[in-house]
């Protein structure tokens, strides 16, 4: 799939199902016997409250024209205590429902969650990041609503829908047909308006997605935009994403706004057919017909629309949240591609024999990055791996964790292939410094803690000794438990890197992955850190990949990697002694300038 | 002089009286918001008085049925019925006409003073400086132009008319029913006093509640922003498991907020539905007494009852719309404070004029500290137009504070910074910028194409010119190579690129402004050592007069250069040409010796 962008809308392939709704209903399940006390409890409110109109009715026609005062103290006293029943029933409806809405909601956001960590890196690299949090955290939100109150609502104007069905029909069945010729009617038009509110729906949280991924975007990268004095462009952008939304929101919530217009009329319509046929029916004398049916009827039917009122706006918010269950469901099932085998077992210690046997592997079909790669590390070895940017070298560590799985041959760790065990045994015993060191927000303690979360103040320190952060560290104002802000933007790029690479030694790693772990760190401290590693990495397996050479011409072996391929293979000495091979002539360039 | 007035000479505030008047007008989030709706008074004016319309339509509405139902059903009057009937069905078609148009209405004010605002609050972000965004989080400056940005939203939307519609409603029954009689009116006043209490008091618990609320959404934000930009980290620590725990916190956090806030509202919602209850039978006692004295008549009594639900219903509505309106001004509140944040580092008022640069940078007694700590110490040298300033140090010693000093991301706390003998704190931050093309330590490029990433200084520029600057930063043979060539999208950060790679379309990016000033802030770190000599000498060929900065570690990078600084602690400790240095034999010759020791002993030169 091609990457996507801000200003892409992410296309939706699935068609409107309410499988949908039915998979929400798994979420619904466990909350079920509270669910159904709610609704319990909303028909007993609904039962009392069609005592009041009784009351009201018994103190207007008998008590006041017999002038029964105490009757009407006693009633109204009555109604006083149902009041305080329904709202406490109102209270413990209020509270069940958000209980089991927040719930739903918690739940969803967690399974997707848990989705999204299982996902490679792919998923990420293909789309704005923007766009998978506004699944993540406004989509679910979204639902709120329609979870909280909607379902319970729903239900139980439904059922006062029947009953007053039941009443219409025990009063005259010939006016309740009559007044049923209305539904096929607004069938037709929610038909009409539902097939076009999707749509306009989806698009408008597209639209929202598309903006919400180009504003993060736009914060993240401010310190480009600033230098670049891009901020006119930008708001250009801004606003056409902006706009943009704008206009998909005010398309979409016209279908909802013409919702209830439509059941307004469709009710007016029928309740004039009524008034007239009943009307018509009185002056021919019925039997079926009297002043009383018409009138008792006519006050059901006003009843008997509102319910459905509620239902089609209902019925309304339900095609909003589907445009976002949709999505949400869709990252949810958005296939993970590198799992563990059926049966896997966990790694066992590793001693750190790392094997790639004809290893072959393209990130998208057709274009092969590594081609039929083969080498062996012994216990301890240093490698390194060299050659011009884009040859393979990150994708062949990037295998050596299982980041992604491999075309065709296999990589053994101490003879156990990796595809043969659980992935998380196996990347804990590694210890990764990846190119862009990422620092979370938080102390510096926490960060270097990442790498391990049992180790105690003194391995932190100890860690940090080690990578020659310490001392800048110490400086700061509150030294380990200084806050760096997101991203550590507070720090300069080589102390990040040497923050990363302590936690990637606090993890105690076997085989230890250090991915241009040192670009930004100057000479000196490279020495120094190196000479501190050394004592570390003798009984480890390392890979190293580095420009500078100062940096791996002490590796045990070199491998020069270039399309794909394994070009040369040796130590420092050997390698330099091929008058015309690469490495020779990449060792020599950077002496070039010496003699210009 | 104290560092406090040096901040103070720094930032020049001499605004005019109309800017003062609209600063003040702004400072305050209520009239920071109106001056966005007040644009669209035109359309809510006449939508309030549709509202008030349709609130009349809903009234008469039932009178008409209860006329066809006394007048035609009971008395006979059968002629009268069709007269009826088409006035009931017009007017419910005229409301359902009028109630449409000004939900409609509404909805569209609400978008368009959302667009504009969300349109000045990110016009504000754009300027705001990197002190700013270094302590403010992603997830919460995202957080105000989504979710918060939604309860604008809804008020403008759904509120504002409904608070019309309800007031309205209670003010019309309660004059028919002082109509018919005010005795019985004046009773039903009783209630209003403990509505109002119990509005004051709910708005009053229920906002620290929606605070709490936003600050978990916030948070939530963030925590799922760095999760998400993180994902690799995690992944090669295999700690999905730690952060799908933290995660749950967060989760459970939001919804307990969320659940805090539903009982604030669950405490409430009760008293307006057994005060509104309480209306009735007040109703009933005093109506139903008087029509007993004979003060009353019972058609009254029962005229009176119709008005009932009219009473009751805006009063069960206050609860939830003391609810809406609180969770809007909450959201407002938040908005706002992110909106009124003052950039420290603005143009001044007067800048002076300056077009195109020479290129002269000159730093005198530079100072420049951050959180208590000193970065940058006395910094003074001054760099010629067309030359090369190579600057090395160890990680941490200040080598970017000091470039960033020239782009005026952040301003010197003593001492000044010139670029072609003007203060750069009185010049347009703008025009300084353009001048300047710098390829920072962070390369940072956007989910956009190659092409849309080189060409981000100049997106109008020809693609011959984004190829041009691509073959000098040697990026263009990679580019090439890959799937779509210079179509490709990139992830966000420039994922699925190589850090050699990203360093290469960063470099080109600042080539195609075409700079005065150049600064390479470590810009080469990742890329092997024949590719850095192919752009160097690509580099020379094209850099004419202009100025340039280069950061790095790697003595090669920097070999050439006119000056070279040795920065350390924040000072310039040693500072000189190549050959000058290494005669010193202070650090810089150290440093050589590390990197190259060896090619001199066993090449023996």
């Amino acid at each position: 799939m091609a990457r996507n962008k801000y200003d892409i809308d992410e296309t939706l392939q699935s068609k409107f199902d309410l499988k949908q709704l039915k998979r929400l209903g798994v979420y619904l399940k466990p909350r079920r016997s509270k669910f159904l006390f709610v609704i319990v409890l909303m028909l007993i409110s609904s039962a009392l409250g069609l005592l009041s109109p009784m009351f009201i009715r018994t103190i207007l026609d008998t008590y006041i024209p017999e002038g029964n005062k105490g009757g009407i103290v006693f009633l109204t006293c009555l109604m006083i205590g149902i009041t305080f029943i329904c709202a406490f029933i109102l209270v413990l409806k209020v509270k069940l429902t958000n209980e089991i809405g927040q719930g739903i909601i918690y739940d969803l956001r967690k399974d997707l969650f848990t989705h999204l960590q299982e996902l490679p890196f792919s998923y990420y690299d293909n789309r704005p990041h923007g766009k998978i949090q506004v699944r993540l955290v406004n989509y679910v939100n979204s639902l709120s609503d329609l979870l909280s109150n909607g379902i319970v609502n729903t239900i139980t104007d439904l059922f006062s829908l029947i009953i007053i069905f039941i009443y219409m029909l025990l009063i005259s069945v010939r006016l309740t047909l009559i007044c049923m010729c209305g539904l096929p009617v607004l069938l037709m038009a929610v038909w009409f308006i539902k097939t076009r509110q999707r749509k306009a729906w989806q698009i408008s949280s597209n639209k929202q997605s598309n903006l919400t991924a180009y504003i993060a975007e736009s914060i993240n990268g401010i310190r480009v935009t600033q230098s670049f004095v891009r901020e006119d462009k930008n708001m250009e952008i801004f606003n056409s994403l902006s706009s943009s939304y704008r206009r998909a929101w005010l398309h979409a919530v016209l279908y909802n706004n013409m919702m209830w217009p439509c059941v307004d009329i469709i009710s007016i319509g029928t309740t004039s057919a009524i008034y007239v046929i009943g009307v018509s029916m009185l002056t021919g004398n019925s039997d079926l017909m009297s002043a009383g049916i018409l009138v008792a009827f006519i006050q059901y039917i006003g009843r008997f629309w509102q319910p459905v009122n509620t239902l089609a706006s209902f019925y309304t918010s339900l095609l909003n949240a589907i445009a976002y269950l949709e999505r949400i469901f869709e990252t949810i099932d958005e296939p993970v591609l590198v799992h563990d085998a059926e049966g896997a077992g966990e790694m066992p210690p590793i001693e750190g024999l790392v094997e790639f046997k004809d290893v072959s592997f393209s990130y998208e079909e057709g274009i092969r990055v590594l081609n039929h790669v083969s080498f062996k590390t012994k216990v301890g070895d240093t490698f390194a791996i060299v050659g011009p940017t884009g040859a393979g070298k990150t994708t062949i560590i990037n295998l050596l964790s299982r980041f992604y799985n491999i075309d065709s041959g296999a990589i053994t760790i101490d003879g156990v292939n990796i595809q043969d065990v659980t992935i998380k045994s196996l990347r804990k015993q590694m210890g990764v410094m990846l190119q862009d060191s990422f620092i979370f927000s938080g102390t510096i303690m926490d960060n270097i803690r990442y790498g391990n979360m049992e180790a105690s103040d003194e391995d932190v320190i100890r860690a940090a000794k080690t990578v020659c952060a310490h001392d800048f560290i110490m400086q700061m104002e509150n030294g380990y438990q200084t806050e760096v802000n997101e991203r550590g933007s507070r720090l300069s790029a080589g102390q990040r890197q040497l923050i990363s690479f302590a936690r990637a030694l606090l993890a105690d790693p076997k085989i230890l992955i250090l991915d241009e772990a040192t670009s930004s760190i100057d000479t000196e401290t490279e020495i120094a850190l190196q000479k501190g590693l050394a004592e570390l990495l003798k009984d480890r397996t390392s890979f190293v990949i580095a420009h500078r050479l100062s940096t791996i011409r002490n590796a045990d072996k070199i491998l020069y990697v270039d399309h794909g391929e394994i070009c040369e293979e040796g130590t420092h000495d050997e390698l330099l002694r091929m008058e015309n091979g690469l490495y020779h002539k990449l060792y020599m360039s950077q002496y070039d300038f010496l003699n210009r | 002089m104290s560092q406090q007035n040096a901040t103070a000479i720094a930032r020049p505030k001499a605004l005019s009286k109309e800017e003062l008047l609209k600063n003040h007008m702004q400072a305050k989030p209520w009239p920071w918001f109106y001056s966005f709706l007040k644009k669209y008074l035109p359309f809510i004016i006449p939508g309030l008085f549709m509202v008030a319309i349709a609130s009349a339509l809903a009234v008469i509405n039932p009178m008409i049925s209860g006329k066809i139902i006394d007048e035609v059903i009971y008395k006979e009057q059968y002629d009268l019925l069709t007269k009826l009937l088409l006035l009931l069905v017009g007017l419910t078609l005229l409301r359902g006409l009028i109630r449409f148009s000004f939900t409609m209405l509404f909805e569209y004010c609400s978008q368009n003073t959302l667009y504009a605002m969300r349109e000045a609050v990110f016009r504000r972000l754009m300027l705001e400086d990197f002190n700013f965004f270094n302590n403010n989080r992603t997830g919460d400056l995202l957080s105000r132009q989504t979710g918060d940005m939604d309860a604008v939203r809804h008020f403008i939307a759904f509120v504002i008319y409904q608070l019309l519609e309800n007031g309205l409603l209670f003010i019309f029954s309660l004059t028919m029913i002082i109509f018919y009689n005010w005795k019985l009116a004046l009773a039903l006043l009783v209630v209003l006093p403990f509505t109002a209490y119990t509005t004051f008091r709910q708005s009053k618990e229920v906002k620290p509640a929606f605070r709490r609320n936003r600050d978990c959404f916030s948070s939530l934000n963030t925590f799922a922003q760095e999760n998400i930009s993180g994902n690799r980290v995690i992944k090669a620590f295999a700690k999905e498991d730690f952060e799908m725990e933290k995660f749950n916190k967060e989760n459970a956090k939001f919804r307990d907020a969320q659940l805090a806030s539903s009982r604030v509202w669950c405490k409430f919602i009760p008293r307006f539905e057994i005060l509104s209850n309480i209306m009735t039978v007040v109703v009933l006692i005093v109506g139903g007494f008087s029509v007993i004295d004979g003060s009353m008549s019972p058609g009254d009594l029962v005229a009176v009852t119709g008005y009932l639900w009219m009473l009751n219903n805006p009063l069960r509505m206050v609860g939830w719309l003391v609810n809406d309106l609180l969770r809007f001004i909450t959201s407002l509140e938040k908005i706002h404070a992110t909106y009124i944040a003052e950039p420290d580092i603005k143009t001044p008022e007067e800048p002076v004029e300056m077009k195109q640069f020479k290129g002269k940078v000159e730093f005198k007694h530079v100072y420049y500290n951050s959180h208590d700590e000193d970065i940058l110490t006395d910094i003074t040298f001054t760099a010629l137009p067309g030359q090369t300033i190579g600057i090395i140090g160890a990680t941490g010693s200040g080598k970017s504070s000091l470039v960033n000093l020239i782009c005026r991301f952040y301003d010197a706390n003593h001492g000044g910074v010139f670029v072609d003998d003007v203060d750069v704190k009185n010049m347009n931050i703008n025009v300084l910028r353009s001048n300047i093309g710098m390829a920072m330590q962070d390369v940072f490029l956007f989910s956009d194409t190659i092409e849309g990433n080189i060409s981000y200084g100049d997106p109008n520029c020809s693609f011959e010119d984004v190829e041009r600057v691509a073959k000098i930063a040697n990026a263009d043979s990679f580019i090439r190579e890959m799937p779509d060539g210079y179509d490709t999208i990139i992830g966000e950060r420039g994922v699925g690129l190589s850090g050699g790679q990203k360093q290469r379309i960063s470099l080109a990016r600042a080539l195609l402004k075409n700079p005065s000033i150049l600064i390479l802030d470590d810009t080469t770190s990742a890329i092997d050592m024949e590719t850095e000599a192919q752009i160097q000498n690509e580099l020379e060929a094209v850099s004419g007069d202009r100025t340039i900065f280069i950061i790095a570690h790697r003595i090669s990078s920097i070999i050439n250069a006119d000056q070279i600084l040795v920065i350390d602690g924040g000072r310039i400790i040693e500072q000189g040409t190549h050959d000058e240095l290494l005669k010193m034999g202070g650090r810089y010759a150290t440093v050589f010796t590390h990197q190259y020791g060896e090619f001199e002993n066993s090449v023996g030169r």
